[in-house]
């Protein structure tokens, strides 16, 4: 018994850790979009900072991106619905042989990388317009239409699977009683069938959406000379990094909880109704509010109010001032340990008297870190502290950061950190 | 004759407008969007990379050069092979492989948490909490990782402040920071497959293992695993094929030295104008991860069959 409720011990903290793994980064990635750090970190903490929200709206490849994705997104959902639809019905039309093979043909392209969905898509596109000898600004080659047409190429099977669910439980005496009382057969769809089905096309046509949205490894390819949100992340990703991409997480990641939160009380709502049905008596009215509250609005209410709270603690909060102290309190930091400690001084002294004004050292360096990565460790406060003690040889390293202090490698070297954990050794 | 009565049959029982969509709609999938552009690829990777006004030309023919540079590199090469495309191939592979076996591990608990030891309202809690972050953008999520990960990352910090270890570790470079951002990926692609099949399974035979005094890990198994095991399987092979065709994360987690072969088939499409010869390392990777992937079955006995569940 005891080694049973051990077990179970064990469990539930593995899974504590499992959720830890599955929502620690997303939460950590949302806390660095109101960090007033140029490069997207919780800690050192700058300033609270909702400026990161402003330079995303004004960054129009983000927003060109946005609606592209917005429009390949609707695309998808017009074309793979209808279409997984008609696949789910002729799954329960075929024969026995013919399903197999149907089904083989149409589930591969879940497991077939994305990556040769988009390629193949591409290539075949390509060769039907260099067989019309089509112009490149035709259909055949534009970025929207492929993506839409590639997409819809794996979606279409998310959708076929969601409907072919649906589907098992479909009673086909309906439709049959429908047939016998003179309905023609697209009545019968229409009617009995389009209805029952209702649900599944909500969340097949949510699905589709939310997968085509977030899609990378096909769009990259199918997109040619335009762009989508995820190419353009990707890109801004890959070469440089800042906090606007954290504030556009912590949107997405807002919107995401609040859909997941109408969803679930949708649900409780539905339970709780069909559960009244069937007792067919009237649930006692307990208290108005608390059953506002736990509505589906009443909690859309309630995040719109902590949402207008934030911004308006936001917009009370002076982070102007809160980066000025800052800078303020480097420069005395500055000031203090340049006479004191020989180590530091060839490489990080240097900036500090030559700009005495330092109107921007807190952002421009770290700015610049991603590209700075192999080397970067280099120049870690550690590093110096253990190198200061030792002769000359051990820190010539610094020595060379002095030379050629333009060099991209070795930008480290002026990260205000640095000089944040040097300074208090030289006292 | 039979495909004729067939088609009779179903055109008496859907009637003329709902027949022409159905078949439409499914041939539209199957044919232009499935089918016909596999081929294309396949016909394309075997031809040379010719500007466009000679494509159809002269020249236009048949060839292997596509596949034999994959394995033997330009004809000016010292090596005996392609040294640096082969190894790429080989790498990603393995570490699709090691990514498979590490979500399998971390999400086989957690499928047998949700499907035999959680009730109700926590069940249906999880399942929610397990969603929910993958409608945030694949981007995004890797772009967490590189936050996490990072040398001013908060895992480095903490580490260093706890005295851990005194400079920062460049997780990147080591790619622990992508193998665990891909294994964050497919997380749901694990854990739904394992959980259906284990959902049916009858809690009674848990209980007269137990009653008959077998250890939990028997149990397990004994029990548990030989039941899911088409789940498992068809967890595995979608997380091995995905992961092993993954370019976001690589991309983006990837460590300056380690390429990922997907992003040697981008570079010869975007930088290195050469399609066809793109078309040919895709194929490849298709080819043996199916290969692979079918090998695998064969070594654990479970049919395809199975997967479809």
């Amino acid at each position: 018994m005891k080694s049973a409720q051990f077990l179970r011990v064990v469990l539930g903290a593995y899974i504590v850790l499992f959720f830890a793994y599955l929502f620690g980064p997303l939460i950590l990635m949302s806390i660095t979009a109101f960090n007033s750090s140029e490069f997207p970190r919780v800690t050192p903490w700058d300033c609270f900072s909702t400026d990161w929200f402003n330079v995303l709206v004004e960054d129009k490849r983000i927003m060109t991106g946005l609606r592209n994705s917005i429009i390949i997104g609707f695309g998808v959902v017009c074309l793979s619905v209808p279409i997984g639809l008609a696949a789910a019905m002729m799954l329960t039309q075929v024969g026995r042989r013919m399903k197999s093979f149907f089904y083989t043909v149409v589930v591969s392209p879940i497991l077939v990388p994305g990556v040769v969905l988009g390629i193949s898509t591409l290539i075949f596109w390509d060769r039907l317009g260099t067989m019309f000898d089509a112009s490149y600004n035709s259909v055949f080659y534009n970025g929207i239409f492929l993506s839409i047409l590639g997409q819809s190429t794996f979606v279409s099977a998310y959708c076929m699977l969601v409907f072919t669910a649906r589907l098992q439980r479909f009673d086909p005496v309906q439709e049959e009683a429908a047939l016998d009382l003179g309905a023609t057969n697209a009545q019968a769809f229409v009617k009995i069938l389009l209805p029952f089905l209702k649900p599944a096309i909500g969340s097949a046509a949510v699905m589709a959406f939310l997968a085509s949205f977030e899609n990378y490894n096909t769009t990259i390819f199918t997109i040619v000379s335009e762009s989508t949100l995820t190419t353009v992340l990707a890109s801004k990703v890959r070469f440089g990094i800042n906090p606007s991409i954290s504030a556009l997480a912590v949107i997405i990641v807002v919107l995401t909880l609040i859909c997941a939160i109408i969803h679930e009380a949708m649900k409780r709502q539905e339970a709780r109704r069909a559960q009244a049905a069937k007792d067919e008596r009237v649930v006692a009215d307990y208290a108005s509010v608390g059953r506002f509250a736990t509505s589906p609005w009443g909690i859309v209410l309630l995040v719109f109010l902590a949402g207008l709270g934030t911004i308006w603690l936001a917009t009370r909060y002076d982070t102007a001032s809160c980066k000025m102290r800052l800078q303020d309190e480097r420069q005395l930091r500055l000031e203090q340990s340049t006479p004191s400690t020989p180590a530091v001084t060839p490489g990080a002294a240097t900036p500090g008297t030559t700009t005495p004004s330092t109107t921007t050292p807190t952002t421009t360096p770290s700015g610049s870190e991603p590209a700075a990565k192999p080397y970067q460790g280099i120049f870690a406060p550690q590093n110096l502290d253990q190198v200061a003690p030792k002769d000359e040889g051990e820190a010539a390293p610094a020595g060379e950061g002095k030379s050629d202090g333009e060099s991209k490698p070795y930008q480290g070297i002026f990260a205000p950190q640095n000089l944040d954990n040097v300074a208090p050794k030289s006292d | 004759m039979a495909l004729t009565a067939w088609f009779q049959h179903f055109f008496k029982k859907n009637g003329i407008v709902l027949s022409i969509y159905l078949m439409s709609a499914v041939l539209l999938w199957m044919v232009i969007m499935i089918i016909l552009p596999q081929v294309f690829m396949l016909d394309f990777s075997f031809r040379f990379n010719l500007p466009p006004g000679k494509i159809g030309g002269e020249e236009d023919v048949y060839t292997i050069s596509n596949y034999r540079f994959l394995l033997f590199g330009s004809p000016g090469n010292p090596d005996p092979y392609n040294v640096i495309d082969t190894t790429v191939f080989f790498r990603t592979i393995l570490a699709a492989i090691f990514v498979t076996v590490f979500d399998l591990l971390l999400c086989y608990p957690i499928a047998y948490a949700l499907a035999i030891v959680a009730k109700g309202g926590t069940a249906r809690l999880m399942v929610l909490s397990l969603i929910v972050p993958f409608w945030i953008n694949e981007i995004l999520r890797a772009f967490a990782f590189r936050i996490l990960f990072g040398s001013s990352g908060v895992i480095n910090t903490v580490g260093m402040t706890l005295g851990l270890w005194d400079t920062p570790f460049d997780f990147i470079k080591a790619d622990i920071a992508l193998y665990a951002g891909l294994g964050y990926a497919y997380i749901l692609l694990m854990i739904f497959p394992i959980y259906n099949a284990m959902e049916s399974l009858d809690r009674n035979q848990l209980e007269a293992a137990r009653d008959l005094g077998a250890q939990w890990w028997r149990i397990h198994w004994r029990i548990v695993i030989p039941f899911s095991k088409p789940g498992i399987a068809s967890g595995c092979t979608m997380v091995f094929m995905l992961s092993a065709g993954a370019l976001a994360a690589p991309q983006i987690l990837g460590g300056p030295s380690s390429l990922w072969f997907t992003q040697i088939i981008y570079q010869w499409f975007n930088t290195g104008g050469n399609w066809p010869r793109g078309s040919a390392y895709a194929i490849v990777l298709l080819a043996v991860c199916i290969l692979f992937v079918l090998f695998m079955m064969r070594v654990f006995k479970v049919r395809i069959g199975e997967i479809g569940r």
